[in-house]
């Protein structure tokens, strides 16, 4: 039985992306706080805003804005009610790295301060912890008592320790807006490429990745983005940033060869992780061959991996139930796999890693019939 | 058997989707409508019908009719049956998907689909 399937060229034609890729390089354009605050009025969600403080007639009262003073270190109290416990590590191997450390990125502490004139830790413990125990190591040039160091304080007056404790759970994430992975993303290739600062390892294999995803037309874009719907695209970061460069340049190259009108789907980046590590530990080669009879099974199939992952999902769910009993969480590591029994229940004759069709044995068995009556 | 079909309102509207039962959607269509709603319906792979349903609303992001932050399977005024159809007969077979034009003008007082002899339309 030969191979079922044929790839069949699909005509490539120009991607936007390739000019408007925003990580290409920075806008280089600096805006005014009046221009932020025009897209703000214009925004339907915060006039609906500003209408319930119109039903509210709230107004701000100024004086509990937070004031700012430089307070002895050895002022500071942190109330363990409040505060987590010192987590050592994040001290000595986050904030205390001798490579990264940087007093000009260190933060001012929140506090609160009470009506006897103390100093209560907010958020920001870590930070004087670290600082105080430079100094007391001695690292800190002329300074040789960390109880004497000032160190900048935002704080409220107030005596309300539920004040404290709400400011903690804020400061530390709920209701706070985290930076996404994308936008981590950015800016690590950002200092990189426009700051021309290759002082971080990270940041420069970051960038380096995604070097190689642009060099296959594949681009990482913003979850929502009005981008994503540009052929190459990609908004799951993290999977992204488990593949190392050359898994990168095999996973990205494929796409770009045969699915170059897609965009990336989350699946390429487990399908060639798996594949990846799989044929080399079996000391197989990712054959151009073996590519190409993939890349025409999923068209023929599928269409794309998009709906690839659709049927794979809903394979893998009637697999664990017949196997189990029971509908078992989804595994990553089912692509590679499903992919590869596909490959050959249709004829495929390149050698494959054996570990592919072991794991998730029969899973195949389980796709659509009109999927599997092609053969 | 699986299938896609664009459809035009009895305003005029151009809209698409996919069904199993392609008589029973159009059933629907037409009691909502209360009229007779004409299809134009392809059949083929499920996963095909899907993945080009996925691809009509990803490229026509900008022009879906939106409802109250409710994302219709419909057009925009401005986008004329003709253009749907157009765009549709291109994608199919520039992305090889497996999907035929099977009925140009179904409604459901034709019949079944499946059984392959329809009815005069009505």
């Amino acid at each position: 039985m030969s191979f079922s399937f044929t790839y069949e060229e699909v005509i490539r034609k120009p991607n936007p992306m390739a000019k408007i890729n925003p990580l290409k390089r920075g806008t280089g354009k600096t805006v005014s706080l009046q221009d932020r605050i025009d897209k703000l009025e214009q925004a339907a969600v915060w006039k609906k805003a500003m209408k319930a403080w119109q039903i509210e007639n709230k107004k701000v009262d100024i004086k509990r804005m937070p004031k700012v003073a430089m307070v002895k270190l050895g002022q500071i109290e942190i109330d363990e009610d409040i505060q987590r416990q010192l987590d050592e590590k994040h001290c000595a191997n986050k904030i205390a790295d001798v490579q990264l450390f940087d007093p000009a990125l260190l933060q001012t502490l929140q506090c609160i301060k009470t009506s006897k004139g103390k100093y209560k830790s907010v958020d920001g413990q870590h930070t004087a912890s670290t600082v105080a125990g430079l100094i007391s190591a001695g690292y800190f040039e002329g300074v040789t008592d960390w109880r004497e160091f000032e160190f900048p304080v935002q704080y409220i007056e107030t005596d309300n320790l539920a004040f404290a404790r709400r400011a903690f759970s804020i400061l530390n994430g709920k209701g706070k807006k985290k930076q996404s992975a994308y936008q981590q993303l950015r800016n690590a290739v950002f200092i990189v490429r426009i700051d021309k600062d290759k002082t971080d390892d990270e940041d420069v294999e970051l960038e380096k990745k995604v070097a190689v995803a642009e060099s296959h037309n594949c681009f990482p874009v913003e979850a929502d983005s009005d981008l994503a719907k540009y052929p190459g695209t990609f908004t799951n970061i993290a999977t992204f940033k488990t593949l190392n460069e050359s898994e990168l340049e095999v996973a990205c190259g494929w796409h770009n060869k045969y699915f170059h009108y897609e965009s990336a789907h989350v699946s390429l980046f487990f399908i060639y992780r798996d594949l990846c590590r799989q044929f080399d530990s079996a000391k197989l080669k990712l054959t151009p061959k073996l590519q190409e009879e993939l890349a025409a099974l999923v068209q023929n199939l599928f269409g794309n991996l998009s709906q690839f992952q659709e049927s794979v999902t809903e394979a893998h769910r009637r697999w664990t139930v017949k196997r189990y009993g029971y509908q078992a969480n989804w595994d990553d590591d089912a692509y590679a796999c499903a992919l590869i029994q596909l490959y050959q229940h249709f004829g495929g004759k390149e050698k494959v890693a054996p570990t592919l069709l072991d794991h998730f044995d029969g899973l195949i068995e389980f796709f659509d019939e009109d999927i599997l009556n092609l053969a | 058997m699986y299938y896609f079909y664009l459809i035009e309102s009895l305003g005029g509207r151009a809209g698409f989707g996919i069904a199993q039962d392609i008589k029973e959607r159009n059933k629907q269509y037409c009691s909502h409508a209360g009229g007779i709603v004409k299809m134009q319906v392809y059949s083929g792979l499920r996963a095909h019908a899907k993945a080009l349903e996925r691809t009509i609303k990803t490229q026509y992001v900008d022009n879906i009719w939106i409802i109250e932050e409710w994302k219709t399977e419909w057009l925009n005024d401005n986008i004329p049956m003709s253009e749907l159809k157009e765009y549709v007969d291109s994608l199919i077979a520039e992305r090889h998907f497996r999907l035929k034009l099977i009925v140009p003008n179904y409604d459901f007082t034709q019949g079944n689909i499946e059984e392959g002899k329809l009815n005069e339309s009505s």
